[in-house]
């Protein structure tokens, strides 16, 4: 499968750092075609600028020549890997970002005659969003987790209709102990290996 | 009492302006103090830096580019957020500015000893969210209403204990006629003009 793994955190000594060339290792192990999207290590622009915004419903939504290159690579993609920390409860601003600036009409979705927005990543049958988070598992599931909702629902409604997803989530990262970190990393390698 | 709104739009000339004047016009009317950020004309730089990231537990934040947000932070008792919702949830822009303002020593404390962080903003007793989405109501339950769970939990918990939110959104904003963006904008400026009536007349004191 050809797989897109996007990366969102500034340190790259970060445990999300580690997470990520465990997932990549894993992956390129199983025999799968991976692309990394370092999001911060290329210095992509967070913000949408006034240009893009009024260009967005026009038939060249996208005007940065970075953006442009990722939108040719998701585009190709079969599966989605989200490796991000959470932060007051959603994406980082860069990965939110992301998704607006590249998954743009005949991207991420396309309007159909009616203007009504159509799945636009059919080729895309699998997406795993990896995240830290700080707060615990009761917290998060009870009452935020809004990455995890606009990863696995609001991406989800524009990929192929028999999309597979998966979430693995380390919480409390800030109290955790190495043995539960490397226990983690386990995690995500046994499920990038069973892709 | 003071009221601070927090708008982002790439384009000066979009509904999502319009929506902010209406609200600002009503606020003032209405006899409140109102400042207002504009993070796109202000340069706001969304992305959360190595430094910060590694830095977010520190105790003291000072940072000349965040110090005004912080100050009005600290002195509105209405915080109102203007935004279009873009995939669900606030744009970029407004996301970095809650990742880099939101610091500690501003917005929250964790005192020795707890996991779990304290709200330290406890002068804002009303959160207001106006915003247009491009799909439906239905939609947005099926995608999560993640923007309006992140003002109303997550914001809400750094607030004042009895912090009252609104939630002012025109959904199919691509699809709907003037009438209806017209009749928004008199619903948003109708609410903000009794942001603080309340049957007690105590609404609005600081606690």
């Amino acid at each position: 499968m050809r797989v897109v793994v996007v990366v969102a955190h500034p340190d790259p000594d970060s445990f999300n750092h580690a997470i990520a060339s465990t997932a990549v290792a894993s992956l390129t192990r199983a025999g799968h075609a991976v692309t990394v999207l370092d999001l911060y290590a290329e210095e992509f622009r967070t913000a949408m600028s006034y240009d893009e915004r009024q260009a967005y419903h026009s038939d060249r939504p996208l005007l940065d020549p970075m953006a442009e290159r990722h939108a040719g690579i998701v585009k190709r993609a079969e599966a989605l890997v989200f490796i991000y920390p959470t932060w007051w409860s959603t994406l980082p601003a860069i990965l939110k970002g992301w998704l607006e600036r590249v998954m743009v009409p005949g991207v991420g979705f396309v309007f159909d005659e009616h203007q009504r927005v159509r799945r636009g990543l059919t080729d895309v049958r699998r997406i795993v969003g990896i995240s830290t988070y700080g707060a615990t598992r009761l917290y998060v599931r009870a009452l935020t987790d809004n990455g995890r909702r606009t990863v696995m629902r609001a991406l989800r409604l524009n990929t192929a209709l028999a999309t597979r997803r998966s979430w693995l989530a380390l919480y409390e990262v800030d109290n955790c102990s190495l043995d539960q970190r490397q226990a983690f990393l386990k995690r995500v390698e046994r499920k990038m290996r069973s892709l | 009492v003071n009221a601070y709104v927090v708008y982002c739009h790439p384009d000066p000339a979009s509904f999502t302006a319009a929506l902010r004047d209406r609200a600002m016009d009503a606020l003032a009317a209405a006899g409140h103090e109102v400042r207002m950020s504009d993070l796109y004309a202000d340069g706001f730089e969304p992305t959360m830096s190595r430094a910060e990231s590694s830095d977010f537990l520190a105790p003291d934040h000072h940072n000349p580019e965040i110090d005004e947000y912080c100050e009005n932070l600290r002195w509105c008792n209405a915080l109102v957020f203007v935004y279009p919702t873009w995939w669900s949830g606030q744009p970029a822009m407004l996301t970095g500015w809650l990742d880099r303002v939101l610091v500690r020593g501003v917005a929250w404390e964790l005192p020795e000893g707890r996991k779990r962080i304290t709200g330290q903003l406890t002068n804002v007793s009303r959160l207001v969210s106006i915003t247009s989405h491009g799909s439906s109501k239905l939609i947005n339950v099926i995608e999560g209403e993640t923007g309006r769970r992140l003002i109303g939990r997550s914001v809400r918990v750094l607030c004042h204990r009895f912090a009252r939110t609104t939630w002012l959104a025109l959904y199919n904003i691509d699809r709907s006629s003037l009438v209806e963006r017209e009749a928004f904008l008199d619903r948003v400026e109708q609410r903000m003009r009794r942001l603080w009536w309340s049957p007690t007349g105590l609404a609005g004191r600081r606690w």
